[in-house]
């Protein structure tokens, strides 16, 4: 069971089957930075397994290596505490960690790729890591160059807009917010990146809790995913960034 | 198995032999005469590979007194050479060069034509200055050894309006669409309408460029000529009106498959791996087109979907 949607366009269940289904055989991942970076950036060292209700869908290959879209879908594990995600060869290998709370465990997001190689989605349940991930080839230099707002003069003309819509059929809920999301790596341009974002429920409580790093997307826009009665709104959603700045808005269904 | 003192010196022999290099790749061109005085060397129905060297583009020459006009230059500098030379043998030379549009395929053969007019509209020559090192730069990574010697050189001299070259009179339509900048021609002795990427048949169109409201004005306009014979930038000559209908309604349907994505709350990489509209499932260089044009669009169709709810207030401590 999966909670992937492209089934909702035409041919789109016999596309995604063709396409792997958001899975890759675990045996192709144990490799490159996942020792190091389970050890580093996960604390887990020594166990980990793969489980199909662990979907990552990524394109084989980044068109554009400032925005790569990713999906990560663990709605199949039970129990997801956090969902992290890592990027093997980037300059900067944690991308988020997602707390998704009374969320469901799904993260939909676009990356910045500096070098070629896998992005892995892993989800801790009942104290243990279950890994998920795909090989992306690219071009690179997504995190070194400046961000495409910075040819402009006015790039903080709509600096903060926030866009967002609730979706209580699918549950989806999709968030956009203008930001450079500067890494600090390209020259004369100091970093400037989100850093956390947060959603909450009318009466104000906690639903969910994402922690954001350098490699999101400039502009970048995220999809989660609610239970019913949440995804009939409204939900707040509230954001920080480096800066100081903060971002706010409601999404009403 | 005893190995004797002989084999251990000839295979130690065998290890020291050179590699042989790997042949230089060759282009094999197939030029066909589709109209009087008009030759076509059709493109691989593919995407850019190292199986067809990045020669996937139409080419068309058209013989004038003063040479050959060549439409498009191909995609690396080796294949603008073996261009040049069917130009040299067959055309009596060539009187002057076109670019369609900035597309790398379309023009990376430049070099091969660097000491003749090479002719292109003005905001293709600009694309063609800004693009030329990060285009290089794919293409290097994609091609490998069929790039040798292939520096970008955009076009020299500013089309636009009638041309006569050679005593053959040609008519230059500057439209836009496909990038912001598309040559189309009419040669006028045949009647044959030199499309470039405005038009493909059977093959899905690419969208790195596109403004598809302006590609559809374009294809109105393309629509409206009265033509003998049609060569699309990717695809088999014809002399009906095909590709212009195919190519209208391949955009109508990713334009639709976009907005129903988007408006359903499917992320891109979901609308990506759902693969192409069925109907245009089957053509060549899918899904690998339809995948890049999803990365290349979705933003500015998703923008329409996503209401403004809010925004940003600078956090201020007070003393």
């Amino acid at each position: 069971m999966s909670a992937i949607l492209c089934h909702r366009l035409p041919g789109g269940e016999a596309g995604l089957a063709g396409f792997g289904g958001g899975l890759t055989r675990p045996e192709t991942l144990d490799g490159g930075m996942w020792d190091m970076h389970r050890a580093d950036l996960l604390g887990a060292p020594d166990r980990w397994r793969s489980d199909p209700g662990l979907r990552l869908l990524a394109p084989g290959n980044a068109e554009d290596a400032r925005h790569v879209p990713i999906l990560a879908d663990a709605t199949g594990l039970s129990g997801v505490e956090r969902l992290a995600v890592t990027i093997d060869y980037s300059p900067f290998p944690l991308a988020l960690v997602f707390h998704p709370g009374r969320a469901l465990p799904l993260l939909g997001f676009g990356v910045k790729y500096e070098i070629a190689g896998p992005i892995r989605a892993s989800a801790l349940t009942g104290g243990e890591w279950i890994m998920g991930g795909a090989f992306i080839d690219a071009m690179g230099g997504g995190c070194s160059a400046p961000a495409a707002t910075h040819a402009r003069p006015d790039w903080q003309d709509g600096f903060g807009e926030m866009r967002a819509r609730l979706w209580p059929d699918t549950g989806r809920l999709r968030v956009a917010i203008r930001h450079p999301m500067d890494t600090g790596l390209a020259d004369g341009i100091p970093a400037h990146h989100l850093t956390d974002l947060t959603l909450t429920d009318a009466r104000g409580e906690k639903i969910a809790r994402l922690e954001i790093h350098e490699p999101l997307e400039e502009n970048p826009v995220l999809t989660f995913l609610l239970p019913p009665d949440l995804a009939r709104g409204p939900v707040v959603i509230a954001a920080r960034d480096t800066s100081g700045f903060r971002f706010s808005g409601t999404a009403a269904a | 198995m005893r190995i004797t003192r002989r084999q251990t010196l000839l295979g130690a022999a065998a290890a020291l032999l050179p590699v042989p290099a790997m042949a230089a790749p060759e282009y094999r061109l197939d030029p066909r005469q589709v109209a009087d005085g008009v030759w076509l060397i059709e493109g691989a129905q593919d995407s850019i590979a190292r199986t067809n060297g990045g020669a996937i583009c139409n080419v068309v020459m058209l013989e004038t007194d003063a040479g050959a006009v060549v439409v498009d230059t191909g995609g690396t500098l080796r294949h603008g050479a073996a261009l040049r030379e069917f130009a040299d043998d067959r055309l009596g030379g060539v009187a002057a060069a076109l670019n369609t549009h900035h597309h790398p395929d379309h023009w990376f053969g430049n070099g091969a034509f660097a000491d003749r007019p090479i002719h292109a509209l003005p905001g293709t020559i600009a694309a063609q200055k800004a693009g030329a090192q990060a285009l290089s730069d794919g293409l290097y990574r994609i091609l490998g050894s069929w790039m040798q010697g292939t520096a970008p050189l955009p076009a020299t001299v500013t089309a636009g309006g009638e041309l006569t070259i050679g005593g053959r009179g040609l008519t230059v339509m500057a439209l836009s669409g496909h990038t912001a900048a598309d040559l189309a021609l009419i040669d006028g002795q045949t009647g044959t309408l030199v499309a470039g990427d405005l038009l493909f048949l059977d093959r899905a169109p690419s969208f790195p460029d596109a403004d598809i409201a302006a590609w559809r004005a374009a294809l109105s306009r393309l629509g409206a000529m009265p033509v003998t014979g049609t060569v699309p930038g990717h695809g088999p000559f014809h002399r009906d009106s095909r590709a212009v209908a195919q190519t209208l309604a391949y955009l109508d349907a990713f334009a639709a498959r976009m907005e129903a994505a988007t408006h359903q709350g499917l992320t891109p990489v979901e609308a990506l791996a759902a693969g192409p509209m069925p109907a245009f499932a089957d053509m060549a260089a899918n899904p690998a087109e339809y995948r890049r044009a999803t990365v290349q669009q979705w933003r500015a169709f998703e923008i329409s979907a996503l209401p403004v709810i809010g925004g940003s207030t600078l956090q201020t401590t007070k003393n």
